[in-house]
């Protein structure tokens, strides 16, 4: 009986530590990143920063029960459509981001010298990125 | 009186061919007409062999040898400090076969990142579970969600660069442009340094 309390309490304190070490990281990691403020940017809705931050708390404390619940839904194949469009948008700015962040770009347009066609090597990334995807899914895990 | 002559280095030039740079060339200058044209066309610096494709010429030196020239002048420095003078002798377009290599290095190792980072991810095992809890059926292969997901891949990109070839969404400069721009900040910084003798100790007589 007390063995068990005991064993449970550890277990609360080791769970809430790991939530805290892995959420920490996760904002760290999307800030780093700078997806929000381009989003903010681009949709042009500085006032509400803070929603977004609220949405991102949302966001992981809901994938965070998706991935520990065992429940089903009997949804339409068209929120499966939505959901994997908004998946595949988020992961597109997350993979640029980090192409970003690696100054791949700038490195590549002064050692090549092929700054006049940068548009075009990005257009290769990004039918790289669709491409490779589509393959996965579609021939190579078959 | 003394006149006094405003100089305003010019940041970064580029030169195709040896020649000998004037005061034109490098700064702007302000002054009442008649020195002006004079002071212009005053040559500061022949371009050898030797230096390569880089030169960095500080407004002091400059300063200096105007202050021999015309000792009834003043001068005052506005702006940057000194200028980097770029040498290209071929700038030429590159080739054709480079542009495409470099694009399918690109293309080809993009496809095999982002496969490896599904695999890395086990997004499909997550691709499934989400299936299954949607849709209360189990499916090995849920397209429904991949197909719109390696679409929105390539959507989110051009979101974050802003860009769909040429065209723009809106007059922003996008991340791209301000890393371009931040990096050559950083050559040009790291070359005011480095390549600009009076930094040097050694050359201090």
């Amino acid at each position: 009986m007390i063995t068990s309390i005991i064993i449970n309490i550890a277990e609360l304190i080791i769970g809430l530590a790991g939530g805290l070490a892995v959420g920490g990281g996760f904002v760290a990691f999307i800030t780093l990143l700078g997806i929000i403020p381009r989003l903010v940017q681009i949709s042009k809705a500085d006032k509400f920063i803070h929603a977004f931050g609220t949405c991102v708390l949302a966001g992981s404390i809901l994938g965070t029960y998706l991935s520990f619940t065992d429940i089903t839904w009997n949804l339409s194949t068209i929120i499966l459509l939505i959901w994997g469009g908004f998946h595949g948008v988020f992961n597109g700015m997350l993979a640029a981001a980090l192409t970003e962040v690696l100054n791949v770009f700038p490195v590549l347009t002064k050692r090549i010298g092929v700054q006049r066609y940068l548009l075009w090597l990005l257009m290769a990334i990004v039918f790289g990125k669709i491409f490779g995807s589509l393959f996965q899914w579609l021939i190579f895990v078959k | 009186m003394t006149t006094i002559v405003y100089l305003r280095m010019k940041k970064n030039i580029e030169l195709s061919y040896l020649k000998a740079v004037k005061l034109k060339d490098i700064a702007l200058v302000a002054t009442s007409e008649d020195v002006k044209k004079t002071l212009e066309n005053t040559s500061i610096y022949q371009i050898s062999k030797k230096d390569n494709n880089i030169v960095v010429i500080d407004s002091f030196l400059v300063i200096k040898h105007l202050n021999k020239m015309h000792p009834d002048l003043e001068f005052q420095l506005v702006g940057p400090t000194q200028t980097i003078i770029r040498i290209n002798k071929n700038n030429k377009a590159p080739s054709v076969l480079k542009v495409a290599f470099v694009w399918l290095l690109l293309f080809i190792g993009t496809a095999m990142t982002i496969m490896n980072f599904h695999y890395d991810v086990s997004m499909q095992e997550v691709q499934q579970k989400i299936h299954y809890l949607f849709t209360g059926e189990q499916n090995e292969f849920p397209l429904w969600i991949q197909i719109p997901y390696s679409f929105g891949l390539g959507m989110g990109m051009l979101l974050f660069f802003n860009h769909w070839f040429k065209k723009r969404f809106n007059e922003e400069p996008s991340p791209l442009e301000v890393e371009l721009f931040n990096y050559q900040q950083d050559l040009d910084h790291y070359i005011h340094h480095h390549e600009n003798r009076l930094n040097d100790n050694q050359h201090h007589h």
